[in-house]
């Protein structure tokens, strides 16, 4: 089930001048975590904030979980981040999770338990009864979360979740987003650390200007087909001797050698002939492109078009 | 709960401002004025001798007077000075909902624009109505306890404030909208306050006027313009339960009013953030 869909979805701002979103088609299935990638000015945050009637769109058309998104009671199952969210720093973390929290339409008593739960979760339990102005960065950010948390979302837009967030930290709402997936629920995030998107999404879409470049999975866009990473222990003849005979193409990295194969059996060959000589096999690993060299490369297309 | 839960945190942000507390700190003061400096000797339902700050007032006057005069008094300090406070105090609450990241995070709450406006200008005119009812209550029953007579129409002259708040807020709000500034729109709105009272001189202005056009346009801007100094009189009127002559003022503001809030609510509606 898909639970964004959008259709020619267009954004024009300055009459026309500034094309900030361009006839954008995507669906994004349910339990999913789908990562929007482009640099800056890419339309990522005109998207989110249109799916969510922030702002408003000049044509095209979108639904989420099967509803118009004109429908402001769709928001009750849905959780947001913004990018450079503003609580009122007059309140304490405890405060603000209550007043959203009802705002969002969860119950006085529901909030009495959740609260605690949700602060510890994101490690600001024991903040709970300190104003936000005191917090660092990162604490607004896990705040943030938190807030986004709180009415028990189906879907959640994420607009750079680990912002302004220490290693650990990332690595924490890493395992948050995941186990969070894992329940069912449907991701949408917008990031610009490509290492984190390409830890955790299943699949991504790419723009640029305001248009979809890519969409797609994740695995489908990594994955080098017939090309193989290998870490040997040479026995008697090493790998490029054998590589050389029985005509397969390599490079070395290190002691990582790179091959390129016509298919299964040739790789499977070339395994018979490293036994035969004894060679130690470590490890055969399909060779994936890093989703930053994917994205460079993409962009770079689209330049050259 | 959904729509209150705006109304209350624009009540905690008052507070937080402290603009809440300053209030009622110089109510409690006028009250506590009543109370303590205010000395009337009351014989037989006749006032026998009347000394504020223990300074004996010179001529005998009559009880019913003494309590119009004071609460007429009360009724034109909050009319005046009452709303300009709060029209200062409140001038932030609108462009400080607007502000990208803050609008934002009530936009995606399952509540439509309209709601959140109206729930935010609610909350905003509340404060005032609190405030502005703290002190008339709180000199109505100590008047009206030190003499015995209750004087109701105080009590709706409180009514008439809140309104004339109500409508110069709308104008600000919408004041707000078009142009997202709280000094902008808090500057014109003091001027739409002053404007009235000329006005009200239309008559003397048409002498000065070259051609008839111009006395059009003053009656037009007269109609359409809230009538402060007219509502003020209304809200004397009924604190000295003098009856009112005329309540076109009151509607036609009320008009004005309610266009004002229409149109921010149909600007809020189609705004991006």
């Amino acid at each position: 089930m898909n639970v964004i869909e959008t259709y020619e979805l267009t954004k024009f701002y300055n009459k026309g001048k500034v094309k900030a979103l361009q006839d954008l088609t995507l669906e994004v299935e349910q339990g999913k975590i789908y990562s929007l990638l482009g640099p800056n000015g890419a339309g990522k945050t005109t998207l989110i904030k249109i799916l969510l009637c922030i702002v408003h769109a000049t044509k095209g058309e979108a639904k989420i979980l099967n509803r118009s998104i004109k429908d402001p009671a769709i928001h009750k199952k849905i959780g947001y981040l913004a990018e450079n969210h503003r609580f009122p720093e007059f309140l304490s973390a405890g405060q603000i999770l209550y007043y959203y929290g009802s705002m969002a339409g969860v119950e006085k008593s529901d909030l009495k338990e959740k609260i605690p739960h949700l602060l510890k979760l994101v490690k600001l339990d024991s903040w709970i009864n300190t104003k936000i102005r005191k917090y660092s960065k990162g604490m607004m950010q896990r705040m943030g979360i938190a807030h986004a948390l709180i009415n028990d979302p189906d879907l959640l837009f994420l607009d750079e979740p680990t912002d302004g967030i220490d290693p650990v930290g990332r690595r924490e709402i890493r395992d948050l987003l995941q186990k969070l997936r894992n329940q069912g629920k449907t991701i949408f995030l917008n990031s610009h650390l490509l290492s984190e998107v390409e830890r955790m999404s299943d699949e991504i879409a790419i723009l640029k200007d305001g248009k979809l470049l890519e969409k797609g999975r994740m695995e489908d866009f990594l994955s080098v087909k017939e090309q193989y990473q290998l870490r040997v222990v040479n026995g008697k003849v090493s790998l490029q001797e054998v590589c050389g005979k029985i005509d397969i193409p390599f490079t070395v990295t290190g002691d990582i050698y790179t091959i390129a194969v016509k298919d299964e059996v040739q790789l499977n060959h070339l395994i018979d002939e490293l036994r035969k000589v004894e060679t130690t096999i470590l490890s055969i690993v399909p060779r994936k492109l890093s989703l930053e060299d994917f994205f460079i490369e993409i962009l770079d297309e689209s330049e050259k078009r | 709960m959904k729509f209150f839960s705006i109304i209350k945190l624009t009540f905690r942000e008052s507070f937080a401002k402290k603009t809440f507390i300053a209030f009622m700190s110089i109510s409690t003061l006028i009250g506590l004025l009543f109370i303590f400096a205010l000395n009337l000797d009351i014989v037989d339902g006749a006032q026998s001798a009347v000394s504020l700050f223990g300074i004996d007032a010179p001529e005998l006057v009559n009880v019913q007077d003494i309590i119009e005069g004071v609460e007429g008094a009360v009724s034109v300090l909050l009319f005046t000075a009452g709303i300009f406070m709060s029209l200062f105090a409140t001038s932030s609450l609108i462009p400080a909902l607007l502000q990208p990241g803050y609008v934002d995070l009530l936009i995606t709450k399952p509540l439509g624009r309209m709601e959140i406006l109206s729930a935010r200008f609610i909350g905003a005119v509340a404060i005032v109505l609190f405030n502005i009812f703290y002190l008339i209550l709180l000199t109505w029953l100590i008047m009206s306890i030190k003499t015995g007579l209750w004087n109701w129409g105080f009590l709706l002259s409180g009514i008439i404030i809140v309104i004339t708040f109500t409508i110069l807020y709308s104008l600000m709000t919408f004041l707000s909208m078009l142009s997202g500034s709280g000094p902008f729109s808090l500057m014109i709105t003091y001027l739409i306050l002053f404007f009235s009272p000329i006005l009200l001189q239309r008559d003397n202005i048409y002498a000065l006027l070259s051609s008839k056009y111009y006395g059009y346009f003053v009656d037009g801007l007269y109609y359409f313009l809230p009538k402060t100094a007219e509502l003020g009189n209304i809200t004397q009127q009924l604190a000295r339960n003098v009856t009112v002559s005329s309540w076109m003022p009151l509607w036609t503001s009320l008009l004005f009013g309610i266009l004002m809030f229409a149109l921010s609510g149909l600007i809020f509606q189609k705004k991006d953030f």
